[in-house]
């Protein structure tokens, strides 16, 4: 047999499914150690002897009742797209939770794998758990495996592999049976199904059981499969749930989790040998420390300033060596081409603005890999669970923290992380906080301006920033909370999972996928943005001008000419250098007059009453306009705007200090720049993940918050004479 | 004795005779026999007592017969659970309670003052007017209690026992099974329900195991304790229950406890339970946040935070540090 076998992998969150997918295809899919990294369900293919299998790594779930989307996802693929094989990965140090999905896993009736994973770990922490009688127990091949060591990996495949083809010879999963009232209610509804006929999909005791937990959507699939005959079904669940509620005094779901407990706890009393407590406690150790009731919180305000201060001073160094590579490029092609548009665009449009932006490569660069040094270690939850109590204050989930954390990397797939949260209201109302959390893209307008203006203060500055931002976010939610969501905070329940040592490997891979996303947005939409900049910088053409520059030029030539003729030979040389500098000065106040009759001059110059009541000239007005594409736009279009064209970064800071902005403006418009949309990929993905309609609100409401606050900046530092 | 029946024999012709009763000799003869019997007896024992005086009479004439008596106040009927009504005597301003044996299905009488006081009381304190009431107690006879070994099969216990298990008289197999259900030597169980047909439901801890007929004939118990209704905990948890039992959000650093109940809107519920925070689960505080809220806790071997609100649902007993 060659066909193509589907195996999926299912277990709770944070049990190391991805690290399994990972050894398994050679894929490299983001890793974390907190719960809900993976939020989408990736596919791999893996060759193993000769069959092609494809491999399906869902997001983590504590049971198959579905409460937030990464939930649902797994479900669904599940239950809509029959893979051959479900194999369930389960923390062996934690097996009596873990069991409570596998046992759900178990009555969908397919087949199923379970897979003891971080074998080591129970080991460690004397946990023994006798496999084989567990296999025989559930009626399923149960196999050891250490995920992050590879170990086990072989004979996960073959068991699988083995279990597929036992179902195809007509193994049946075993039934787990409750007590008798349940059971009677659960064959009364399969009786009725049978009767009225009802093609459902999946197994008819586990549809039986969804039906009488009043499961929505196994309701309304069955509704649209059966009409008013459905409806005959639920009458009859609901007697029978009426009947439970009369016996227990509970819902049949909640009875029915009580049997499931029941069962496990029979399970892992017959199977787990030494349950000596002994955590090797190492995690509440370190936990003493970053949780401690007086150390934690300014901990966490140190790792996070640590974190932005390493990426400023560690990045300093390699952003020279790309200025410089960038500056030679440039200079090459300055050499090697003649005078032409081509050149012109390739010059100052295509390398001004890559140029501009890639040197922020290895801040970028740093800062994931703190991210990434978070998430592996563990401490991202405890992030969520110190700042629970602030993000209740705006009527937020502490679990909301995790995906505005990761907007300072980037907004995108912060926006994808909240599909963590369980609450759509808390979904939409982090999906809205997270753009004021200040983005790594926006990093470079501040190096730029901070580094300008505020020159050794400039790592306070941002730091601040990013502190304003998150105020904000907080602010804004809670007015948001107040004035759309109203209503019942989602609960917060949340696992702490102990501290990992994490992998180099997986470090690195989180670090290099994030920074090829970075460069990837460079390849398209940036390039494509400094294109357009450029047209619209260079095009009406402009004939005349207001003042006679090459007349300026020939005069400057010829008063060096008679320079160089009354001085000594070696004062030539100064000179001619003299002479360029001032040519230059005078080519840059052309091309900056050219600049401001081109198009996107007259688009700033039209903006002018929006920006000039919070200091902002039209140069940065048209920056920031360009910068809804993409923050690192505004950078590389001050570039062009300020006339600096392929001398990069410092070039740049030279040009601002120049062109008279004060540190006020500068400050204003970095306080725009931190509110203000973030880009236009973080649009389309809040549209994506809610609707078009909260796209555009946001859009509006960021820029009006952005607008306000820099005008409060502006005014107030303009009243204190900061001006 | 004697002489109050004869007095409520003269009152019977008198109310009879008024009301125009049918048959009214018959009826007569109905309640001089059912005079005769004492305590508690049913339409066919009724019937017996008339035979032994020589009169043959149907059932159905007799019932109609004894709901005239109750509805002139000289019979009341008793109908206890699922057994056949039953008739006593009344005695105008005489008034008693049941003992009712669900082994023998003996009734007993008895009268306490303090419970008829309290009763009163009760009512009272409620703005109830009492007219009547009805109070019966359900249990085994101290007769059957004697007669009965203290190890017996579990298909024999009523529900409602709370019993330890002693032995499985099996084969290993069985033994094997009983234990995959989580039910091993040792265990106290409470009985859920009998009866339907031998089939005995059980409660093991958390866990509600069915046994058929054969199945808990082969399970040897013992009673355990008091019979004990755990499920009696009113839904509003009062802040300061008592030493031992404690609302979870109330609980100290270092402190553990058992889960006794979680309450709460289903949704937060359902999930509790199932990230395992279920009743009878251990559960330890490991600390609060700096700013005193979300929890950690220890539970099942893992670390979960919870809200202090969300913590007020769950209601912990044998509250106690931790040693060590």
């Amino acid at each position: 047999m060659s066909s193509q076998l589907t195996i999926a992998l299912a277990g709770n969150p944070n049990c190391g499914k991805t690290t399994i997918f990972n050894n398994l295809t050679g894929a490299r899919q983001k890793v974390g150690n907190w719960p809900g990294v993976t939020v989408e369900k990736k596919e791999g293919i893996l060759k193993y002897k000769n069959q092609t299998l494809k491999i399906v790594d869902l997001p983590g779930t504590y049971s198959l009742t579905p409460f937030s989307i990464e939930e649902i996802t797994a479900r669904d693929f599940i239950l809509n797209e029959s893979p051959d094989i479900v194999v369930n990965i389960i923390d062996a140090s934690n097996l009596e939770r873990s069991l409570f999905l596998a046992i759900q896993i178990l009555e969908l009736g397919r087949p199923a794998l379970f897979v003891l994973n971080m074998a080591d770990v129970a080991e460690a922490n004397g946990i023994k758990i006798d496999e084989k009688k567990l296999s025989r127990l559930l009626g399923l091949p149960v196999v050891f495996t250490v995920g992050n060591k590879n170990k086990g990996i072989d004979s996960l495949i073959q068991a699988a592999i083995d279990e597929i083809f036992r179902f195809e010879k007509g193994k049946q999963s075993r039934d787990i049976r409750y007590s008798q009232e349940m059971e009677t209610c659960i064959s009364k509804v399969e009786t009725e199904i049978i009767e009225y006929n009802i093609v459902i999909e999946g197994l008819l005791r586990w549809n039986a059981i969804k039906i009488l937990e009043d499961d929505k959507i196994v309701k309304e699939r069955l509704e649209t499969a059966a009409g008013s005959d459905a409806k005959k079904v639920f009458d009859v669940a609901q007697e029978c749930r009426a009947r439970i509620w009369d016996l227990f005094e509970d819902d049949f779901e909640i009875v029915l989790t009580d049997d499931r407990y029941g069962v496990i706890a029979g399970i892992v009393k017959e199977t787990v040998s030494n349950l000596a407590r002994k955590r090797i406690d190492m995690s509440r150790n370190i936990d003493l420390v970053l949780t401690d009731r007086f150390f934690g919180l300014p901990v966490f305000v140190f790792f996070i300033w640590a974190m932005f201060q390493l990426t400023f001073s560690l990045g300093a160094y390699p952003m020279e060596w790309i200025e410089v590579g960038v500056s030679s490029l440039s200079g090459i092609i300055d050499n090697l081409m003649p005078p032409s548009m081509v050149k012109d665009l390739l010059l100052n449009g295509i390398i001004a603005g890559i140029g501009s932006v890639v040197i922020f490569l290895p801040n970028i660069l740093i800062l994931f890999f703190c991210i990434a040094l978070f998430e592996d270690t563990g401490y991202m939850a405890r992030a969520a669970f110190l700042m629970d109590r602030v993000m209740h204050t705006s009527g937020l989930h502490g679990k909301s923290f995790i995906p505005m954390l990761m907007g300072f990397g980037c907004n995108v797939p912060a926006i994808m992380a909240t599909r963590t949260l369980e609450s759509p209201k808390d979904r939409i109302l982090t999906i809205l906080m997270t753009p004021f959390m200040s983005c790594s893209a926006r990093l470079p307008v501040y190096i730029v301006l901070a580094g300008s203006f505020f020159a050794d203060k400039a790592g306070t500055v941002i730091f601040i920033l990013y502190f304003a931002g998150i105020l904000i976010a907080i602010l804004s939610g809670r007015l948001l909370r107040t004035l759309f969501f109203k209503g019942e905070e989602a609960p917060f329940i949340m696992e702490l999972p102990p501290y990992r040592m994490p992998m180099l490997k997986s470090l690195l891979i989180h670090m290099w996928d994030r920074s090829k996303m970075f460069l990837k947005k460079m390849g398209g939409v940036i390039l494509i943005g400094s294109i357009i900049i450029w047209a619209l910088s260079s095009f009406p053409k402009t004939t005349s001008y207001s003042m006679d520059y090459e007349g300026q030029k020939d005069t400057i030539k010829a008063v060096y000419v008679q320079k160089k003729a009354n001085t000594e030979n070696q004062e030539i040389h100064i000179l001619d250098t003299l002479l360029i500098q001032e040519l230059n000065g005078i080519e840059n106040k052309k091309e900056q007059e050219q600049v401001s009759k081109s198009y996107i001059g007259m688009i700033g110059k039209g903006l002018t009453p929006f920006f000039e009541p919070i200091g902002i000239g039209w140069q940065a007005s048209v920056a920031l306009v360009t910068g809804f594409v993409a923050k690192e736009v505004v950078v590389s279009t001050m570039g062009v705007l300020y006339g600096v064209g392929n001398d990069g970064g410092d070039a740049l800071e030279k040009a601002l200090k120049q062109s008279g902005m004060t540190a006020l403006e500068a400050l204003s418009m970095m306080v725009f720049v931190l509110l203000y949309v973030p880009c236009f990929a973080t649009i389309i993905a809040i549209s994506r993940e809610t609707a078009a309609k909260w796209a555009c609100f946001n859009v509006i409401y960021t820029t009006m918050v952005a607008w306000g606050m820099s005008f409060l900046v502006y005014r107030t530092g303009m009243i204190l004479g900061f001006g | 004795m004697i002489n109050t029946h004869e007095h409520e024999k003269k009152q019977f012709k008198r109310l009879f005779q008024q009301q125009g009763v049918d048959q009214f000799n018959f009826r007569f003869q109905i309640l001089e026999a059912f005079l005769k019997l004492e305590h508690h007896v049913t339409i066919n024992e009724i019937q017996a007592q008339l035979k032994k005086d020589g009169i043959d009479t149907d059932t159905g004439f007799i019932e109609n017969s004894m709901e005239l008596l109750c509805r002139f106040g000289f019979a009341s009927k008793i109908k206890l659970a699922d057994n056949e009504p039953q008739y006593e005597h009344r005695h105008l301003g005489v008034h008693h309670d049941h003992m009712v044996c669900t082994k023998c299905s003996r009734i007993l009488e008895f009268k306490d003052e303090a419970i008829e006081q309290l009763q009163l009381k009760v009512a009272d304190a409620y703005g109830f007017h009492m007219l009547q009431h009805k109070m019966e107690i359900y249990g085994i006879c101290s007769g059957c209690m004697a007669d009965r070994s203290p190890i017996v099969s579990l298909h024999r216990a009523k529900q409602g026992e709370r019993l330890v298990v002693k032995e499985f008289d099996s084969g290993k197999n069985m033994q094997q099974r009983m234990s995959s259900m989580g039910l091993r030597i040792g265990d106290i169980i409470e009985i859920v329900s009998s009866g339907f047909g031998g089939q005995v439901v059980i409660a093991v801890g958390e866990n509600r195991l069915v046994l058929g007929k054969g199945m808990a004939e082969k399970i040897q118990v013992q009673p355990f304790g008091r019979k004990q209704k755990k499920n009696c905990i009113p839904s509003i948890i009062p802040d300061n229950i008592g030493k031992s039992l404690k609302k979870l959000s109330g609980m100290k650093v270092g402190q553990e406890g058992v889960i006794l109940k979680v309450s709460g809107k289903s949704v937060l519920r359902r999930r509790l339970l199932e990230m395992g925070i279920n009743r009878g689960s251990m559960i330890y505080v490991e600390k609060y946040a700096p700013l005193r809220d979300p929890i950690e806790l220890v539970v099942k071997g893992y670390h979960v935070s919870l809200r202090v609100e969300e913590a007020a649902n769950i209601l912990v007993e044998d509250v106690k540090y931790k040693k060590g």
